[in-house]
Formats: C-alpha cells, sequence, structure tokens
C-alpha cells in the first residue's frame, strides 16, 4: 500500500462546508479516504490524484457505486485499519 | 499518543460538541494528551458571560471551567473565526491561546478528529 504522511478520512457528503475544508488541507504526501457518506464525493471529478483516492468498500456497496470506480481505490475494512495505523498522522473530518 | 478534537460547531444548538468535550475529558482522564481547537462557529464557546439557564442548559463556559481539573491544559481558538465573530482577547475565556488552522498545527498531532 501507498506510503502516506497524513491520512483524512472524510465522512461527509460533497455539500458539507468540512469537505472543501479537507479537500484544501490535502497535501503533495497525503491521502484521502471517504467514508460513509463522503463517498458520494466519488461521483464528482476527482479533486486530489487517484492513486491516493480511497473509499471504503461497504459504503460504496451500500449507495450501489460499485459499478463507476476503480477496484483499485476501493479499500476494506481491513485495510482501513492498515492504512491508519500506517500513515505518520490521521485527520478525521 | 497526542490527540487534537476540534469543535467547529456553535454550542447549545446541537450536542455534538458536548459529545465531543467528553471524549477529550475521558482521554485527559486517562492522561491521554489532548488539546482542544475551536474554530469556525465552535469559537462562541468561548466567549465569557455565558448563561444557558433559561434554555435549560449548563453553560459551556462552565463545561470549559472543567479542563483544567482533567487535565486538559490546551485550549486554542482559530484566530480568523475569533475576528468573524467579533471575538477579542479580552472576550475569551482565560488560558485560551489564540492560533491558525492549518497543517503547521495538525502536523504536531497523531490524531485529529472533528466534532460530530
Amino acid at each position: 500500500m501507498i506510503r502516506l504522511k497524513t491520512l483524512h478520512i472524510l465522512n461527509k457528503p460533497p455539500e458539507h462546508r468540512r469537505y472543501a475544508l479537507c479537500l484544501s488541507a490535502i497535501g503533495p504526501d497525503d491521502g484521502l479516504l471517504l467514508t460513509e457518506n463522503g463517498v458520494l464525493g466519488m461521483t464528482q471529478p476527482g479533486a486530489i490524484a487517484g492513486d491516493r483516492l480511497f473509499a471504503l468498500g461497504p459504503d460504496i456497496d451500500a449507495r450501489g457505486l460499485a459499478g463507476q470506480i476503480d477496484e483499485d481505490q476501493i479499500v476494506s475494512f481491513d485495510d482501513m485499519v492498515e492504512m491508519t495505523a500506517s500513515a505518520d498522522n490521521v485527520i478525521s473530518w | 499518543m497526542n490527540t487534537l478534537i476540534i469543535i467547529d460547531q456553535a454550542p447549545y444548538g446541537s450536542w455534538e460538541g458536548r459529545e465531543a468535550l467528553d471524549m477529550a475529558f475521558s482521554l485527559a482522564a486517562f492522561d491521554q494528551p489532548v488539546s482542544l481547537l475551536f474554530c469556525g462557529a465552535g469559537v462562541n464557546w468561548l466567549r465569557k458571560g455565558q448563561n444557558a439557564a433559561k434554555v435549560q442548559q449548563k453553560s459551556v463556559e462552565r463545561n470549559l471551567a472543567a479542563a483544567p481539573i482533567f487535565g486538559v491544559d490546551v485550549l486554542l481558538a482559530e484566530g480568523k473565526a475569533c475576528h468573524q465573530y467579533g471575538l477579542t482577547k479580552s472576550d475569551l475565556l482565560d488560558h485560551v491561546s489564540i492560533t491558525d488552522f492549518g497543517s503547521d498545527l495538525t502536523d504536531r498531532f497523531d490524531h485529529v478528529a472533528f466534532a460530530g
């Protein structure tokens, strides 16, 4: 898995004020993991590089988005735990 | 493990801020280093002279007065938001430090979590 400085975990839909704040805070070595209603952001043009953008599989499946998303960007709960443990720090937006 | 908890919601309108405060106090009670940052509408938590009796709540000013007892030593306020809500240093509770919100701040913590 790709090395991340800060892992940003974003669970808000794109209309939420914290969504834009989060995107503006992402540095070049950071990663973004979309969870809960945050995964709806995957239907919109990407704001960060695709190899550092991830979405939580169960939340993607729940919302019927699986067919629209690159499989490399979909992570499991176990992957999420691993990413959280290996990043230098984590911001839960 | 050094944690920053951020409250960006105004007091009294919802319970999410109080829940975050409980989380911070719990961490501190177990000797986990924790700081609190108030940003956006959250800076209104820090205004002196709150009286919430007639909205049937305890004032968050009184809740925050317990911070040093639990071992939460650092209360931070986002400078830009203070300016937006007309708060100067003398309007803020004692022991509040004004800061900017950005990676210079968040990089100092292992985990940063927003309320709600």
